[in-house]
């Protein structure tokens, strides 16, 4: 018949002590504050990032301070979608920045670092930042995204993105040395906060004058002209 | 607890109690039950867990992406709930304190469908970031918002079994007991 010793049904049934429900929620209340910590050290620790010449703490700005436009782009150099955005409106952001009609915001934010084995988000992104800081960004995004690595692989190796960015017009040793040490890495953590709290939670996005919008080129074109008129 | 009618020798359980005897079927399964939802739960604690804290920006930044809580609090939360949750399945696998911990369980997977259904109704466009996406969709991916809520929403069930029988095998709980018995 039942014994009552052994059978755990028994034992459950007066329910836990205080004791007992006093230590569990210590103990994972613990975890969490040693997590809070964790994370709080990282923040003090990498302190104010250095911003690259040529870009600022939001961002790389290219073209005209005085256009009525302000076209801002978060992208991801890992992500495939963003990678066909430049093909489609690339041309069209250009014209509109040579005619003075839009100012671009670039926000190169690592978000995808995921799908790569070796944070290719983050590389690439700090490395653009060296673009900037040579004065090559755009044309440097355009290379990026032409040899873009496929998702969850290695990504580009770090001589591969020095390269690139001679390619691009950065010739000097300076910029290699930035892509090798990843200077701007905290620039690209700071990029990637702020576009969260922006509420961007996917690449790319595009934004005209703070306002979303679809990712197609008649969409920007219409808000760019809405803008100037 | 058991009635024994002079016709008929088998116990019959009383209807309002949960204590099967050790013989009947429902005796039999009910603790492998209890078990198979602890190992499931926790396991699925631990993974959630692992897969965030690597990156706890990342988990700060899936937090903030609800757009449900003060950013004081999201910065707490983020980077909390990784630890919280490796320690709480490690918790649940052994079988310490299995009733504190499917309460806690259900708060939490509670707290994860309400975010869900929430941020489906306002139509945002996140991932649920419950394996460490930070929030954010992956190119070209549309929410899968279904999918989460039956996800959590079966793990709230198996939360809530356990804190209705926790007691099941192979767990730290009955050894604890016992040895105080």
């Amino acid at each position: 018949m039942a014994n009552k010793r052994n059978n755990p049904m028994v034992a459950a049934r007066r329910g836990p002590s205080t004791a007992v429900i006093t230590g569990i929620v210590v103990v994972v209340l613990f975890a969490a504050a040693v997590g809070f910590g964790v994370y709080r050290s990282q923040q003090v620790a990498s302190g104010p990032a250095a911003v690259p010449p040529n870009a600022t703490a939001a961002g790389v700005p290219v073209g005209p301070a005085s256009a009525k436009a302000t076209i801002d782009i978060y992208l991801d150099f890992q992500c495939p979608v963003c990678r066909d955005y430049e093909q489609q409106s690339g041309a069209t952001v250009e014209q509109m920045v040579a005619g003075g009609q839009a100012k671009v915001v670039y926000h190169p934010i690592a978000i995808l670092d995921r799908f790569s084995t070796t944070r290719y988000s983050s590389r690439a992104s700090a490395a653009s930042g060296c673009a900037a800081a040579s004065g090559v960004f755009p044309q440097y995004l355009k290379l990026l995204y032409a040899n873009q690595p496929s998702e969850n692989g290695a990504g580009l190796p770090a001589a591969q993105l020095v390269s690139l960015g001679q390619q691009a017009g950065a010739t000097t040793s300076d910029f290699a040395t930035c892509v090798t040490d990843t200077t701007y890495k905290g620039w690209t953590a700071g990029l990637t906060d702020q576009s969260s709290k922006a509420g961007v939670n996917g690449t790319p996005t595009v934004k005209v004058n703070g306002q979303v919008i679809g990712n197609t080129d008649a969409a920007l074109r219409q808000a760019v002209a809405a803008a100037n008129a | 607890m058991t009635l024994t009618t002079p016709g008929n020798p088998t116990p019959i359980l009383d209807d309002s109690s949960t204590m099967a005897l050790p013989d009947t079927p429902r005796a039999q399964v009910l603790p492998w039950s209890s078990t198979l939802a602890r190992l499931v739960l926790g396991g699925v604690w631990i993974a959630a867990g692992l897969a965030k804290i690597t990156d706890l920006e990342a988990s700060v930044r899936a937090v903030r992406a609800y757009a449900l809580l003060p950013e004081g609090v999201v910065q707490i939360v983020g980077p909390g709930l990784s630890p919280a949750e490796i320690v709480l399945g490690v918790l649940l696998v052994v079988g310490a304190g299995v009733r504190v911990g499917a309460v806690i369980s259900t708060v939490l997977m509670a707290a994860f469908v309400v975010g869900i259904a929430s941020a489906w109704a306002r139509g945002l466009r996140i991932d649920c970031g419950c394996f460490g996406s930070g929030g954010q969709l992956a190119p070209g991916a549309d929410p899968t918002y279904g999918w989460e809520l039956a996800r959590d929403g079966g793990l709230l069930v198996l939360a809530l079994f356990l804190l209705r029988w926790p007691a099941g095998r192979w767990m730290l709980d009955s050894v604890l007991t016992r040895k105080d018995m």
